[in-house]
């Protein structure tokens, strides 16, 4: 678009003219430039210059007889733009013409001047007339003025520079009138030439005269910005000039058909710029395309058919430029109304993109025809001289030669051979590779935007070819890696095909060799259909050549050739070293995503998924190739993560190479009487693995060595989880698996895992019986090896509840509280007489509550070691108790595989002693307490007891375990120390002295006197403290075990009875039952008391006295009565 | 019959598979990787277009110079391309109608992987008969 000349590219703009008063012009065309619309301003430094508009003397009317030259003028449309106004505005000062007669002649000769040259072309005129501040002028002198200019009043415009606001509305009244008379002027002009259009038409005139003054309409109207009647006589003119094409006979053939397409070229742009800027982008395409369908075919001859695809390429070139441009084009692209019905537009045909890739494409097919015309042409230089003179002529799309005679210069025409000549010296000039790359990169650029990747790789592809071309083979490398990408995704092979081929060149001229073996045996196992081949014929020129079996062959060829070092490279220009060598040896890797994987694909499967340790197991490794020609291997070598199972297979057909010698590092040695691959045919081995190792083995790679110096790392797969390779689905292929077994083929793995070697070592829980709450229980825990050393043994001890506790790990256990672990692991001893120097400091021994960890020392075979858990009963619970014991039987490294014995005890926690208390009275004293007589009914009140009484309190241990104890000792302990205990406890006679023996199920009870002293109300007793052990032979810990005694109630009874009687009666003896009531109230209590006789109730019973006793007992007296009973029959007292 | 026509059938995964050249004009001898790069590269526009339209039928999707694109899209997304210089419409269409039933027919063999490479002769041959019948 840029080689279009300015005033064609933009939208025409008015031209007014200025003269007189030059000081003012800048201000003025200031104004006139930022008017809406604007307006061009030409302004003349003074009068004289007025006489340049005149019309130059010529024949103006040319005679219907006289051939028209050309269609177009070249510089019309830039002399309308620039050099003829529209409109002249004179401007005169107030003292011009308020001045002296003589002033004022000069005035009126100088408007008759210029209104002869105006009469001529038809130019507007308009006079200012400039009024100082302070000035004015009269208003005859104006009317005498306006007469003189013969000028409405409209146009004569008083201008007051002084003032600003009075200055800015002249301004504007100023260009109000400007305009005005310039959309006359273009009105009137274009009348005149439509008017001209209808009178040629009827006289069948010239053609190029129609199309000439339809451009001039069209012009015309563009300047009074009438947008529709420019589009229609713009078409008007194109359409008549594509029936001049077979009509006209004016120029020489080739030279008419370029006048006639630069015309077409003109009008085109002009009409799809203004459909453009209407925001008719839908239109504007469909014009497009209609001219591109119009010329598309008007070839030309021969030898000119390169400037044909030029200007092809222009056309498409400056369209996508156009579109590009204008924004509506992009947003409005989802809501058009693409087409007609039959001829719908596709999407991309509203995108820059697609027009910028076929101005490339068409930009390609002119540099084949010029190359072409260039190489017919055999006499370069002697055109070059005929060419220098050759200039555009005066018509749009003509070419003359400018002749010298003197200092005048004449334009001779050309023939078309000479212009021919001219043509093909210019084409030279221009680079089209890189004109074609930058159109591409656009276009490539625009779809990657648009994320439309299949757009852009073609493009790209196009822009890798032509950097082929040009010899940038790093920028073509680039660009087809990723578009050969995106073909192997989507498995389009022939075009994969083609792309390789230009790779494998790139890597060959690089010399990089392991690419160029990489992309060779690639396109070597691509699935090219061999079906097609036969009818089509291909291009040699593309470097992939024909894709067809043969071609594979031939690549494949090659490619080992070079592999086994027969043959070196010999086509490659920059350095003939390409060769495989010791010094310079070839490794390709083939992972999973690799495209190689078409190459080689290895399988592995083992034959059973677990295996013990040091028991051999078969391992199937299958191989397939997809080349065209069988492959022979030199040698396999099989790599595993164990290394120590690695092991190579030689083929026995090859001799022993000197070189694999060296590299065995004592691997096994396995050797194949043939390591063939055919096309798609699996190559099967199988061999037996051992490994000493436990865990997991894994088969990692499959390294195949061809040649001396060039070996593939195929990474193993699974024959489970492999992935078909997409590339070779057909339809007839027979499904083969990797391995003969079906079920191996579906299930097989990689890998397989070793178990772990069974333990030689016992180790033995020694517990015994259930565990008892507080003690300290005691569980012996032996370690003895009975086959094999331990080194670096590790005890792991857990302790879990039975109902469903999860086996706590130390974190957890840590966020418990305390009083959550009702059971804990209290330490671990190891027994006396092991020197505790084995324990290094940096062995591991932690102890939590529930988890222990505890290192065991080195252990030779045949040795044992024990150690003892302490483990505490809070509560009687069960509890499983865990231990496992790792170790590894060869040495003390950490790496080594490691050994475990589990062993689990689940251990039952009992209580061992139960305490229980009661209170007794004293002997036949009976103290009245109120709170008992209020609630006979409830026994679970807390016991009361009588204030300041002597109480006794009996406090029990009973054995409940399974094993006899000895019971060491028992105390009453006080609560709180500090504050003192608000009664007296006493003992009777001392603590023990020997340990009670108590069997299962004895008690031992032990007697306490009680004597509340306090005034309170509750008595707090204490809390009874029993020290017992395990009445067993070793000498164990002693085991506290306490309760606290429930509080008691502490009443002072009114009365106190007591009760003396003797303690036996003699039978006929009467005796004295002595009954003393105290009462310890500060008042007369009045007491009834009877004596009743708790017999049998057939004996006989006598009550001497049985009748009521009443009396008053006053305060703090006693009341003793005396009753004598004598018994008849053989009683004891009651 | 049409001078140049390049068929193509592309798989749900964008795999074609299957291609053939059934014009009847003498190769062009860049032709066929020129068509193809055509063909794939329209399958952007295919792609945004089949879920437009409940028509299977695309019509002319995509063009270069005067090579237009017509798609024909199955209900199991599979795509038939035609790259095609007629301007015959209905014959495109019938064309694409027939084919649609030969790959079923195709579809039917239990042997057939679904997304697999057509090899079978036989469909080769009616497809070239189809194509000199219709376009």
């Amino acid at each position: 678009m840029e080689e279009y000349p300015e005033e064609l590219r933009t939208p025409p703009v008015s031209l007014v003219s200025l003269v007189g008063c030059p000081e003012l012009h800048a201000a003025i065309s200031k104004h006139l430039h930022s008017e809406q619309p604007p307006i061009n301003t030409l302004a003349l430094p003074d009068f004289s210059k007025v006489s340049l508009f005149s019309r130059t003397p010529k024949g103006d009317d040319p005679s219907p007889a006289h051939v028209v030259p050309g269609i177009l003028k070249r510089d019309w449309l830039l002399k309308h733009r620039t050099r003829v106004p529209s409109v002249l505005a004179a401007l005169f000062s107030s003292d011009q013409l308020s001045g002296d007669p003589a002033q004022w002649l000069q005035v009126c000769s100088l408007l008759d001047q210029i209104k002869a040259v105006l009469r001529s072309r038809n130019i507007k005129f308009l006079l200012v007339v400039v009024v100082p501040h302070g000035d004015d002028i009269g208003e005859d002198r104006m009317l005498a003025l306006r007469k003189r200019a013969e000028l409405d009043s409209k146009y004569v415009v008083i201008l007051k520079p002084d003032e600003p606001s009075e200055l800015k509305q002249s301004l504007s009244r100023l260009g109000s009138a400007l305009a005005e008379l310039a959309n006359t002027y273009y009105r009137d002009e274009g009348k005149r030439v439509k008017l001209r259009i209808e009178k040629k038409t009827s006289s069948s005139s010239s053609i190029e005269l129609h199309i000439r003054y339809c451009f001039k309409v069209a012009v015309y109207a563009e300047f009074r910005r009438d947008w529709a009647e420019a589009l229609r006589f713009y078409e008007d003119a194109y359409h008549t000039l594509r029936e001049m094409v077979g009509t006209s006979k004016r120029l020489p053939a080739i030279q008419r058909l370029v006048e006639i397409k630069t015309v077409a070229e003109q009008l085109h742009f002009k009409i799809s710029t203004l459909l453009l800027h209407g925001g008719k982008v839908g239109e504007a395409v469909t014009w497009f395309r209609q001219h591109n369908g119009s010329y598309r075919r008007l070839v030309g001859t021969p030898e000119a058919v390169f400037l044909h695809w030029e200007w092809m390429s222009r056309q498409f070139l400056v369209f996508g430029e156009l579109l590009d441009k204008s924004s509506a084009a992009i947003t409005n692209i989802s809501s058009l109304a693409l087409g007609t019905a039959d001829k719908p537009l596709s999407e991309w045909e509203s995108r820059p993109a697609y027009y910028y890739q076929l101005a490339a494409h068409y930009l390609k097919e002119k540099r084949a025809c010029l190359e072409l015309a260039l190489s017919m042409s055999e006499t370069g230089n002697e055109m070059d001289n005929g060419a220098e003179s050759v200039v555009p002529s005066a018509y749009v799309g003509q070419f003359a030669r400018l002749l010298e005679q003197g200092d005048e210069f004449a334009m001779q025409s050309l023939t078309d051979e000479e212009y021919i000549r001219f043509a093909v010296v210019e084409g030279k000039r221009f680079q089209d590779s890189y004109e074609i790359i930058a159109l591409l990169k656009k276009s490539y650029e625009s779809y990657s935007n648009l994320k439309v990747q299949r757009m852009g790789s073609f493009c790209g592809f196009q822009i890798g070819k032509e950097y082929y071309m040009a010899g940038e083979f790093n920028n073509a490398k680039q660009l087809f890696d990723d578009i050969a990408s995106l073909y192997r995704r989507e498995g389009w092979v022939t075009l994969l095909w083609e792309v390789l081929g230009y790779l494998r060149e790139c890597a060959r001229k690089y010399g990089t060799v392991k690419e160029l073996i990489e992309y060779s045996l690639e396109m070597a196992a691509l699935p090219v259909s061999s079906g097609t081949d036969t009818q089509m014929k291909y291009r040699e020129n593309g470097p992939a050549g024909p894709a067809s079996l043969a071609r594979r062959e031939e690549i494949h060829k090659d490619v080992f050739g070079l592999v086994i070092g027969e043959s070196g490279l010999s086509s490659v220009e920059r350095n003939d070293d390409l060769k495989i060598t010791l010094d310079n040896p070839l490794h390709l890797e083939i992972d999973l995503v690799s495209p190689l994987r078409l190459v080689l694909l290895a399988s592995v499967a083992f034959h059973e998924q677990k295996i013990k340790p040091s028991a051999p197991t078969l391992i199937t490794l299958s191989l397939l190739s997809q080349l065209p020609l069988t492959v022979e291997i030199d040698r396999l070598e099989v790599q595993f993560n164990q290394s120590n199972c690695n092991f190579i297979i030689m083929n026995a057909q090859r001799p022993p190479l000197a070189a694999t010698a060296d590299d065995k590092q004592g691997h096994r040695v396995e050797t194949s009487s043939s390591l063939t691959l055919s096309t798609n045919k699996w190559l099967r081995l199988t061999y037996d693995v051992k490994s000493d190792q436990s865990g997991k083995l894994e088969c990692t790679s499959v390294i195949a060595k061809m040649g001396p110096y060039f070996t593939i790392c195929c990474r193993a797969e699974s024959p489970a989880s492999m992935e078909d390779l997409p590339l070779f689905k057909f339809e007839d292929r027979v499904e083969t698996s990797p391995t003969k077994d079906p079920a191996l083929a579906f299930t097989g793995q990689k890998a397989t895992q070793i178990e772990e070697p069974d333990p030689q070592v016992d180790l033995n829980l020694g517990a015994s019986g259930p565990a008892l709450v507080g003690e300290r229980f005691i569980v012996p825990v032996t370690v003895s090896s009975v086959g094999h050393a331990v080194y670096s043994g590790e005890l792991k001890i857990n302790l879990v509840d039975v109902r469903g506790g999860s086996l706590f790990s130390p974190r957890e256990t840590e966020a418990y509280s305390l009083d959550s672990h009702h059971v804990e692991l209290v330490g671990i001893s190891v027994p006396e007489g092991k020197d505790e120097t084995q324990l290094d400091t940096d062995e591991i021994n932690k102890i939590q509550k529930s988890f222990g960890l505890f290192s065991v020392p080195f252990l030779k075979c045949g040795e044992s070691w024990s150690c003892k858990l302490e483990i505490k009963w809070h509560r009687p619970k069960p509890v499983m108790l865990y231990v496992s014991l790792g170790y590894s039987p060869y040495s003390f490294e950490s790496t080594a595989q490691k050994v475990n014995v589990h062993k689990s005890l689940q251990i039952e926690g009992k209580t061992a002693i139960v305490i229980s208390h009661r209170f007794l009275l004293p002997f036949r004293q009976d103290p009245l307490l109120l709170s008992r007589i209020k609630a006979v009914a409830d026994s679970d009140l807390p016991a009361s007891l009588p204030r300041n009484e002597t109480c006794i309190l009996l406090v029990s241990a009973k054995n409940s375990a399974e094993v006899p104890l000895k019971l060491l000792g028992m105390t009453l302990q006080e609560d709180n120390e500090d504050t003192g205990r608000p009664c007296s406890v006493r003992h009777e006679g001392e603590d023990l002295l020997e340990p009670a023996l108590l069997v299962p199920g004895e008690e031992f009870k032990k007697v306490f006197t009680v004597i509340s002293e306090d005034d309170s109300s509750k008595l707090t007793i204490g809390t009874a403290c029993v020290t017992w052990t395990r009445d067993s032979g070793s000498k164990a810990a002693s085991v506290l075990t306490k309760q606290t005694l429930p509080d008691v109630n502490v009443e002072s009874p009114p009365l106190v009875v007591s009760l003396d009687c003797p303690p036996y009666a003699i039978l006929g003896d009467p005796f004295t039952y002595l009954v003393k009531i105290r009462n310890q109230t500060q008042l007369l209590q009045e007491l009834q008391a009877c004596t009743t006789c708790l017999r049998r109730p057939t004996d006989a019973q006598i009550y001497r006295d049985s009748s009521k006793i009443l009396s008053w007992v006053s305060t703090l007296n006693c009341c003793i009565y005396y009753i004598h009973i004598s018994l008849e029959a053989s009683l004891q007292g009651g | 019959m049409a001078t140049t026509a390049c068929f193509i059938i592309v798989s749900r995964n964008d795999i074609p598979i299957y291609e053939a050249e059934v014009g009847s004009a003498t190769k062009r001898e860049d032709a066929a990787q020129l068509h193809q790069f055509i063909l794939h590269a329209a399958l952007d526009i295919v792609q945004d277009l089949a879920w437009t339209t409940s028509a299977m039928f695309l019509k002319a999707i995509d063009r270069f110079n005067d090579l237009v694109v017509s798609v024909y899209v199955t209900a199991g997304h599979t795509r038939f391309m035609l790259l095609h210089d007629s301007r015959n419409d209905d014959g495109i269409k019938s064309f694409f109608q027939e084919v649609h039933e030969l790959y079923i027919k195709i579809l039917l063999n239990p042997l057939y992987l679904p997304g697999s490479r057509i090899t079978s002769s036989h469909f080769d041959t009616k497809v070239r008969g189809l194509a000199r019948k219709y376009l």
